[in-house]
Order: C-alpha cells, then structure tokens, then sequence
C-alpha cells in the first residue's frame, strides 16, 4: 500500500500503449488487404477489357475533360455542399500531383510498374472513388435523384427487356401468343372486373379461366397454321399490357386520368418505334418489348418528375453525358488522336466464339446464361420461398411437426456447406443420366444450379418471414384469416422486399457457379445460342474458362479479361438491384 | 376536420373522469340483465407445466361491457385469448374446461377456431393495421370470408368506429399514415367490419395517448349497444368508467371476483379486491 | 347485430376450403421436402456410383494408393487418392495461412476497434471477396498472381503452381473467417471488456487478452468453415493450378522425421480432388466406365470431409452461443 500511495503522489504514470497502436493499424490493414488485392486486380483486368495500357494520355485528357469533370460538376450540384465542391476539387488536384510524383518515383526508385501508366493510375486511383463518392451525395439530392433515377430506370428497363427477349430465342413466341391471349387476357378481365364490381365470384375465377387458356393454347398451337408477324406479337403481349400497366400505376400514385393516358401513350409509342428498328441478334420484333420496358418507367419517372417541381433540373443529366461524349469525339477527330481498340465492345457482346481473338464473342454463352439464371429464378424462388413458408408459418416448436422442422433446418445449414462441385455430381448422376435431361442441357443446368442455392433462399427468405412483426400475424388470424390467407395477404407482401433481396443476390452466386456446369457437361464453347431448353450450351463462366485455357496472350489477356468484366458488370448490376429493391420497397411500406 | 373541436369534448371528458373512481356512469345497469353470450367453466389453461388461469367460471352478458382487472401476470389476457381460442397459436399452450357461444362449447372437436374469430373481433394493446391502404384494412375481414365488400360496409365500419369524418377523402392511403388513436380506431373498425358477436380488447388504450385513450373509451360505450365487449385493462379508473361488469384477477390466474362494477368498485365482497383496488396490493 | 339468438354456426368451413388450405399446406412441405430429399439424392447419387467403384478398386488400394492416373492414353488405369490428398493439403494449408490470421485479426478490427460507420461500410464490402465468383479469381491467378511473383519474388515459380492458387483461395475465404468470428466476438457481453478496463487494462490488453479467448469457439468453428471451403473450391485450381497429379519426394530430415520441401510443392502444378474430378468430367462423360465411378468416389470423400468438417463446426459453435 505504500508503494502504491508514493507512486499515486508522483502522479498516474503512463501505460505504454505502442503495442495496442501498433496492433490497431496492423488488424486494420489485415481488414482491407483482400480487399487492396482484389481492387488491384479488377484495376487489371479492366484495363485489359478497355485495352487502356496502350491508350494515348491525350485521349484519356479529352475525355476526362469533356466528359469526367462535367459529369463530377452535375454531381456537385445535384449535392449543393460548397465544402464537398472544395474537398472534391482539392483531392483532384492533389491527386493528380501526387499520383504522379508517386508514381514516377516507385518507377524510379523500386521497380517499373508493368502495363500501368500515371495517368491510368490517377484515373483509377483518385478519379474513380471521387467519382463514386459524388455520385453517391449527389444521387441522393433532389436534382441527383432526377438525373442518376432516369438513367437508371430506362436501362434497367431496356437491360430487363433484352433479358426477357432473349428467352425468346428458345421459347415458341406462337405458344406464347396464344397463352396471353387466350389465357393471360382473359384471367385478367377476369380480375379487373372483380375489382371494380367488387365480385368475390370473378375473381376467383380468373385463375381458372387463364389456366384453362393456357391449356387451350397449347391443343390449339398444332392446330393453327397463321400467326401475325413477330413486331405484332410483341407489341400485343408486352408493348399493350407494358403501356397499360405503366398508366394505371401512374392512376394509382394519384395522377389523373390525362397524365396516366400520356404515360401510357408514350410507352406504347416507344413499343411501336420497336416495329421498325431491326434487332440484329435478337429474336424479330425484340426491339418492341426493349424500348417499351425502357420507355415506360422512364415515362413514369418524368411524370413524377414534372409534379414534384422539384430536381427538374436532373433531367439534363443524359444532354450532360451525350454532349460529353460527341464533343470528345470530335475533338478526338479533328486532332486525329488514336483512341484505344476495346476488347468488350459492342461486337464482342453480339458474336459468336472463334478461332482468332479479335473476332471472338460471348455472344452464345450470355445467351445461355441468360437462360439458364430465368429457370433458376423461377425454380429457387418458388422451392425456397415455399420452404421458407412452410418452416416459418407452418411449423410448431414441439412434437413431430416440430422435429421434422428441426431437421430440415439442420440439413439446410448442412446444405448450404456442400461444395458446387459435389452439386454438379448430383445433376451428373440424377439430372443428366438417370432422368435423362441430357448431358449439358440448359434443364439440366438449371435444376443442378437451383438445388445449389436453394439452402440461401431459403435462408434469406426465412429471414425476411422472420422479420414480419407478429402483432401482424395475430392480427390476421384475430379476424379469423385462416393460415394460407394470412400468408397470402399479410405475411408475404410484407417479407417481399427481403425476399427478392435475397433471392437476386443467391441467383448472383448462381451466374458464376462453374464447376457444376463442368460436371453436368456443359459445353465450354458453342458457336450458336441454344435453339431450346433441352439444347446443349454455354454459359459466360463457362465461356471464360474455356478461354483462360487458351495460351495464346490476345486471349489470356484480351478476350478473357472482357469475358470477366461483363460477367462482374453483370453481378454489380445485379447486386446494385438488390440493394436498390430493398431499399425503395422498405421504404415504400 | 373537426379535431380541434373534438380534442375539447375529450379534454373536457378526461377532467371529468379524473376526479375520482367510484362515479359511476348513469347507465351502469343497463345492460346487466340481457342474456347470457359467452360463459366459462372450470377454465385453465397451462403453458408447458405452469397454470397461467385455475377453473374459471363467468358468465358475460350480452350488449354489454366487461372488464377484466388484475396485476400484471395474473392471465387476464390469457383468458381473454381463450374466448377467440388465440391460444391455439402457441404451441405449449393448453386448454381445460369449457367456453360456450351461446351455448355452444368453442373447444368442442366439430368447432373451427377459424370460424370463431370470424363471430369474435379482437383488438390488440399495440394498434397493428396491416401495411395496407385504410379501406383495405377494413374490408379484410370480409375478404377473408369471402365476401365481397361495398363502400357502404366501409363506411358503416368507419363510422363505427368513430373514423369515418377523418379520413373519409384518404382511404385509398396506407393505414400506418395515421396517428396512434387512428389507427387503434381503425383496428377496431376492422373489428366490427365483419360484425362479428363480441369484441374483445386486450388493453387497448395503454399505447395511446390520455387523449387518444378517452376517445376510445368513448367509442367502447357506444359499441356496446351493437356488440358485447370484453375488455382487459390494468387501468383501474378505466374499467369503473367504461364497463358495467368487472372480473377482479389476482396473481395465480385466479378469477377472485366477478360482478357489477359497481358493486366491485363499492362494496367488494373480498378483501383482496378491496386492497387491490385502494391500492395496497398489485 | 347478429341479434337472431340461438346456436352460432362455428362448423368447419366447406370441403372446398378446407381442401384448399391443406393444398397449400402441402405445397409449402413438399417444397421444404425438397431440401431434405436433396441431401438423400446427392448421398444416393454418390453412393451408388461409388459402391460400384470400390467393388472394382479395392477402398484399402484406393486410400493408400500414391498414383492417381484415372483415364491414361493407353496405359493402366491406377487409382490412389494419395497425390490427391496431397494436393489438396498443399492447397488448403498455403490457404489458410492466408486467410485465418487475417480473417481474426479483421474480426478484432470490426467488433473492437472500428466506428459503427467504418464498420457499416467494411462489412459489406468484405462480403464482395466471398461473391466474386471462383473462375474470375481462378483466371487473376493464373493472369496476373504468377506472373507478378515469377518476376519479383519466386522466378522458378510454374506457370500452373499451387502457390497463387491458395492466395487466392485465401483472400476468397477471409470474410467467412471474420464474419462468424466478429458475430463471436460481439457476442462476447461487455461486462467482461468493462471487467478488463476495470483492472487498468489497455483497449490492446482488452482485445488479445478477454474477447479473443472468450470467443476462441466461434473462431474455431470459424477456421473449420473456411478450411471446409477452401477443401471444396474447384474453379480456382483447376485455372490456375493445372492438373498433374504429383507424388512429391519425401525427405529425411536432420532428426529422422521425414517432410516434404514446400518449394517443391509450391511452385509446381499439383492436382487436388476437386481438379481430377474436373478433368474426369472434361472427357468423356458415359456412364458406367471406372473413371466415371472414380469420379463419385472422389465426389463422396470430398462430400463426407465437408459434412464432418461442418458438424463439427456446428458443435464447436454452438458452444459459444450456450456460453452467453
């Protein structure tokens, strides 16, 4: 006790703290190296993809400045934050010293920096996180929101419309004509006559009238010999409905009846500029349901737009973009500077693999992947959503019910630890040989790639039925909903947001699972789209790992790193959707 | 709107009915003598191994307010979820004895609990409208049972419910726009929507406001000429103001005392009650 | 206003609704059904398959075997899971010297050290490593890893080695490690780290010296899970590690205890089992042939590692949730 109160008299003394110092910034650089590593190699291989290492720096000076510092300059508007303007012109400034100077001295001093130049290093380096950030303040003003919402909206919209195109190629349109006609519009008349009327009868009977539409389309598809052309197919199975949902969807949010029609108006029109526009390498007539889905959530948007009076401004966004890009190109032009030979260019997206690099296109695997990802999404959907139900609302804690629940669950978590490869086993074996789906078959694939991420849509969509506040469920049930109503009408609407997070996010792992694409036999390179389900075909992953197996260096570099971008571009998109559809629809309820 | 105005009438309504406990409402026996629509016998209830309720019996008339009183723990609620058989969503849960609709024992085998909550409403301590638009909500019974509902079943809801004046110009907007005491007031409207028999209520003004509270109260006494209302409250004042029978809970699940609020607010037969109620106990 | 006395109809409603709710009762089992019937068919799948395998190649051969050459041109087939295994070790170990120590100490940073902001940003963004998928790291390695170490630290490095391939198998797996393992550290109750503090504890001596052995199962059902990851990862080898099976030389050394030169296995191509099931089915898929059935052998052993590996980790794991 003495020694203590004579060092207390001396004051507290001090604890050395350099080994907790030390340890704090070394778990933090543990907790960003992956990350420092993979951002390194996406740099990499999109340099690659762009061919940029062998870019003229005055190219890339054109264009940051025609097209770069405009867009940061709409960004920082959109923010109105003078402190965020001065920041951000501070960093770009500086970046660009200190890039340099950085750079020139590791070249100098350590070691050459290999296929990387100061200028692709500044871009990468300072340019693309400030350009992230800015977007990400400025999306979420007024002005931002406008621009970045209509940007969005239309390439989604045209992104979704390609993706249900494409599933023409192995769909029957003529099948597909008559099921909506004979089905889908009935059950539909159906339902909206119900509504109106307030007729409990009529709305039960519109499952039953569709259903029995679809059957007659399909007896009636051998019988009948004339169908209308492909452009009047499309414009009456999505162009109509795309323009009739978009109308009532801007009734519903409160427009009148004026607006709605014009919403309505446009998308059809868009749908109808589709009849005349080829669509090289989608089915005929694609080009209709392609600007339809694009053309009626931007017509939406801008009706939203134009009410709040708010943010109008946001609208000039595409002028800012488009006049970037042509005012770079013809000064690029004019001054004769040589711009890079990309490897992901629009050609690369339409064609079909061959021999030579230059001509070598992913055309037929994002066809399959296409393809394959819309089984899966509708198979993994239903199975995990169902299994979701069953083990969140039908279930007991205790008894047999109870036990059985227990051990689905289990399994479930044991599931979701078994490797894709041993999942391609199961298809090889099951699927493949003793089902006889085919070896490689898109069925095959699809049925092998559901059961692979089944275990995480059931997982995540249990957790979303979870998250639905029990004082909902009684009160359903208080009213005397039975079990199934009180799913239907409560619990799922409620648990869709995180369900469909959940589900894009298990099907992002679906789109770059290989290894059980190799064990069913999928082909590594096909040189058409796949004519059917039951066809054989490829799929991007599948696609670039054939390609990586190339040794020739145009290939290894050049059209694998394109093929890798895509499908990351692909995933992001994917990913972002999530994200986005989670956030709105939580919002909205 | 007509709030302003009518947050007067409450304030003026909530003086009044602090000044004390034992002013009885004029009309206290009113309804006392109309016949019987729901009784208990012998009712208990275990969860797992412990008894939340011990042999019960109660008789509730019809077109009439009951209230059930007691500390907290003491399975009033539990009793109350027994008459629309609610209890039969929790696992452990177990039920002995019997309640009867109208004669009819609800635990009999041939009996649908479903069908039971379609003759018995329920209201709940937190207001929970659905996420869905106000008309929505009030059509949800009817949807449910597979009727179709017009927008007089709406309005006749609404104004039940006291609601209709406030958002008549808003149903098509979602029911969680409105306030606490709205949307309580939308759930009951949800509840009588239907039309069901008896209404229950399970503390439904401890979440609200004195305010929002008094208008529900107001709204039970009117209820009461349609329904029968059995209602569960841990506020003493508020079952003296709003019910004309009273059942006295105690720790143990224990039904110590059942009769004329007044007679329990007065001249309690038991001296438990009589120390629950001054204060000395719970 | 139902004011008609007199027996309320409480029957149960009409057939049809009652055949209705039940039907979507059945639905909902029968989908959950599938789950458990997927783990039956991939037991069934592999078992029948393998059965018949290890009627042929005797298991004791097939275990202790030291060449795996499944499908020669022209010579005898031979069937030893040794090299495999060997590979696989190769692999899963260089891994785990990767991701294990940087997956504990990013769960240390996450649940001790970092703002809940830093947190709310890092957290997501580690789950990127785990979502890019396998062949796209599996060509990194092969496109960039190797040729970068071959000119700066190992040029007698391979082109197809089974170095790159574990870094990237590292980095893959890091975020399995600290997710599970930063949930058992933030499960640890704070009254503990307050205790620590309490006693004139630096955040430091808080950290190393009461969380990280408080949570010590979480983290060991964490390394389990990532090991078990890293156990099954097919497309980064097969890119980047090519596909030889390889009995590396067994050295005696200096105290009699025999061990293999990490050089020797490092730098060059190896196969694991998930690469030779691969390369199986990249040729000929037809049924019934011994190489087919090797492949569900393989695919069985591979299942059965996993399966153990992951009930174990359940087990460990579960132990730290009792705890608190």
């Amino acid at each position: 006790m003495a020694v203590d109160r004579e060092r207390a008299g001396a004051g507290f003394g001090e604890v050395s703290r350099v080994k907790g110092v030390a340890f704090r910034y070394v778990s933090f650089g543990a907790s960003i190296v992956g990350l420092v590593a993979l951002a390194t190699l996406l740099v990499y291989v999109f340099i690659d993809a762009f061919d940029l290492a062998n870019t003229n720096p005055v190219w890339l000076l054109v264009y940051f400045l025609t097209l770069v510092v405009p867009f940061i300059g709409f960004c920082l508007y959109s923010a109105g934050d003078r402190a965020l303007t001065r920041r951000t012109a501070l960093v770009l400034g500086g970046g660009l010293v200190a890039t340099a100077v950085a750079f020139e001295a590791i070249e100098l001093l350590i070691t050459p920096i290999p296929r990387l130049t100061w200028q692709l290093a500044y871009l990468f380096v300072v340019v693309a996180p400030v350009v992230s950030y800015v977007v990400f303040v400025g999306a979420q003003k007024p002005v931002g929101a406008t621009g970045f919402g209509l940007l969005g909206r239309t390439l989604g919209g045209a992104v979704l419309g390609t993706a249900v195109a494409i599933l023409f190629i192995v769909l029957d349109m003529r099948l597909w004509f008559l099921v909506f006609t004979l089905g889908v519009v009935p059950a539909g008349a159906a339902r909206a006559y119900g509504r109106y009327r307030g007729s409990g009868r009529a709305l039960g009977l519109s499952i039953p009238v569709g259903v029995l539409g679809a059957v007659a389309a399909v007896f009636l598809r051998d019988v009948l010999r004339t169908y209308p052309t492909p452009p009047f197919i499309f414009i009456w199975t999505f162009g109509a409905p795309i323009a009739l949902a978009a109308g009532l969807f801007v009734l519903n949010r409160g427009g009148t009846r004026r607006s709605a029609a014009a919403v309505g108006g446009v998308s059809l029109a868009a749908a109808a500029v589709g009849t005349v526009t080829g669509s090289s390498a989608l089915p005929e007539g694609s080009a209709v349901l392609v600007f339809a889905a694009a053309a009626a959530p931007l017509a939406i948007h801008l009706h939203g737009v134009l009410d709040a009076e708010k943010g109008r401004v946001g609208l000039v966004l595409p002028v800012i973009l488009g006049g970037g890009v042509l005012l770079g190109a013809a000064l690029v032009g004019a001054f004769g500077i040589p711009g890079p030979d990309p490897w992901l260019d629009p050609g690369y997206l339409t064609e079909a693999p061959s021999r030579t690099a230059v001509e070598a296109g992913l055309y037929p695997a994002i066809v399959g992947s296409v393809i394959i990802i819309a089984l899966v999404a509708v198979l993994s959907f239903v199975l995990g959503v169902g299994a979701a139900v069953f083990l969140e609302e039908y279930t007991a804690d205790t008894g047999v019910v109870g036990a059985i629940a227990r051990i689905i669950q289990i399994n479930i978590a044991n599931l979701a630890a078994v490797p894709s490869v041993v999942y391609g086993l199961l298809g090889l074996g099951l699927f493949a040989n003793l089902l006889g789906f085919g070896f490689g078959t898109a069925v095959t694939a699809a049925l092998t790639l559901s059961l692979l991420i089944l275990p995480i849509t059931v997982i995540s969509a249990q957790e979303a039925i979870r998250a639905v506040p029990d004082e909902l469920r009684q009160g359903s049930y208080a009213m005397g909903a039975t079990r199934w109503q009180t799913t239907k009408k409560v619990v799922l609407p409620e648990a869709m947001p995180g369900i469909l997070t959940g589900t894009i996010l298990a099907l992002g792992r679906a789109i770059g699972e290989t290894a059980p694409l190799i064990m069913i036999g999928a082909a590594t390179t096909v040189f058409s789209a796949p004519s059917n389900v039951w066809s054989r075909f490829s799929a991007m992953p599948m696609q670039i790992y054939a390609w990586a197996n190339f040794p020739q260096a145009e290939f290894r570099y050049g059209v694998v790193a394109a093929g890798v971008v895509t499908l990351l571009i692909v995933l992001l998109s994917m990913n972002t959707t999530a994200i986005i559809v989670r956030n709105k629809l939580e919002r909205d309820s | 709107m007509s709030q302003n105005q009518q947050s007067g009438d409450e304030a003026s309504a909530e003086s009044e009915s602090l000044i004390t406990t034992d002013v009885q409402p004029a009309e206290t026996n009113r309804r006392s003598r109309s016949a019987t629509i729901l009784e208990t016998r012998d009712l208990s209830v275990y969860y797992g191994d412990d008894r939340a309720l011990t042999d019960v019996s109660i008789e509730i008339p019809e077109h009439s307010v009951t209230a059930l009183i007691g500390p907290s723990g003491c399975g009033k609620s539990t009793f109350l979820r027994c008459l629309n058989r609610m209890n039969d969503l929790i696992d452990a849960c177990r039920v002995e004895g019997e309640v009867t609709l109208r004669g009819k024992n609800v635990y009999d085998e041939d009996v649908d609990p479903v069908a039971l909550r379609r003759q018995i409403g329920q209201v709940f301590q937190k207001p929970n409208p659905f996420p869905k638009s106000i008309r929505d909500n009030v059509t949800y019974g009817l949807e449910v049972q597979g009727k179709s509902a017009t927008d007089e079943d709406v309005e006749r809801a609404l104004k039940g419910a006291a609601l209709w004046d406030e958002v008549k110009d808003q149903l098509g907007s979602s029911g969680l726009d409105l306030s606490g005491g709205q949307q309580q007031r939308l759930c009951i409207a949800r509840a009588i929507a239907p039309d069901p028999e008896v209404i229950l209520m399970d503390e439904p003004t401890s979440a609200l406001d004195p305010v929002a509270a008094s208008k529900i109260e107001d709204l039970i006494d009117d209820l009461a000429e349609e329904y029968t209302v059995v209602i569960v409250t841990h506020n003493m004042q508020q079952a003296a103001r709003i019910s004309d029978r009273t059942a006295v809970f105690l720790t143990g699940g224990e039904l110590v005392e059942y009769d004329d609020t007044a007679t329990i607010f007065e001249d309690p037969a038991d001296d438990r009650v009589e120390d629950y109620i001054t204060g000395k106990f719970g | 206003m139902s004011d008609g006395a007199g027996t309320p109809d409480l029957q149960r409603p009409s057939s049809l609704t009652r055949i209705k709710e039940s039907g979507y009762g059945g639905v909902f089992v029968a989908c959950a059904a599938v789950t458990l019937l997927t783990t039956i068919a991939i037991f069934a799948t592999l078992l029948s398959d393998a059965l018949f395998f290890f009627s042929e190649v005797p298991i004791t051969e097939f275990l202790s075997g030291t060449e795996w050459s499944p499908n020669p041109r022209g010579g005898g087939l031979s069937f030893g899971i040794v090299p495999l295994v060997i590979g696989t070790l190769t692999v899963t170990i260089t891994a785990a010297f990767v991701a294990l120590p940087i997956g504990t100490l990013t769960a240390i940073y996450l649940s001790e050290y970092a703002t809940p902001r830093v947190r709310s940003i890092l957290k997501p963004m580690l789950e990127i490593l785990a979502g890019v998928p396998t062949v796209v790291y599996g060509y990194f390695a092969l496109v960039y890893i190797t040729p970068a170490l071959q000119a700066t630290l190992f040029p007698e490095m391979r082109t197809f080695n089974a170095l790159s391939a574990s870094l990237m198998i590292g980095i893959m797996t890091i975020p399995m490690v600290s997710s599970i393992s930063e949930d058992a550290m933030s499960a640890v109750p704070d009254s503990l780290r307050q205790a620590g503090y309490g006693l004139g504890a630096t955040k430091y001596e808080v950290s190393t010296g009461i969380v990280v052995p408080a949570s010590l199962s979480g983290i060991a059902s964490s390394y389990i899970l990532a090991i078990s990851r890293a156990i099954g990862e097919t497309m980064i080898v097969v890119v980047a590690m090519g596909a030889q099976a390889n009995m590396p030389e067994v050295r005696s050394a200096l105290f009699g205890i025999p061990y293999i030169h990490p050089a020797e296995v490092l730098f060059d191509s190896g196969m694991t089992i998930t690469v030779s099931m691969v390369q199986i089915a990249g040729g000929d898929l037809v049924g019934g042939t011994l190489p087919y059935d090797a492949m569900f052998a393989l695919g069985l052993t591979l299942f059965v590692i996993t399966l153990i590996m992951n009930v174990l980790s359940d087990i460990i794991a579960e132990r730290y949730r009792e705890a608190y």
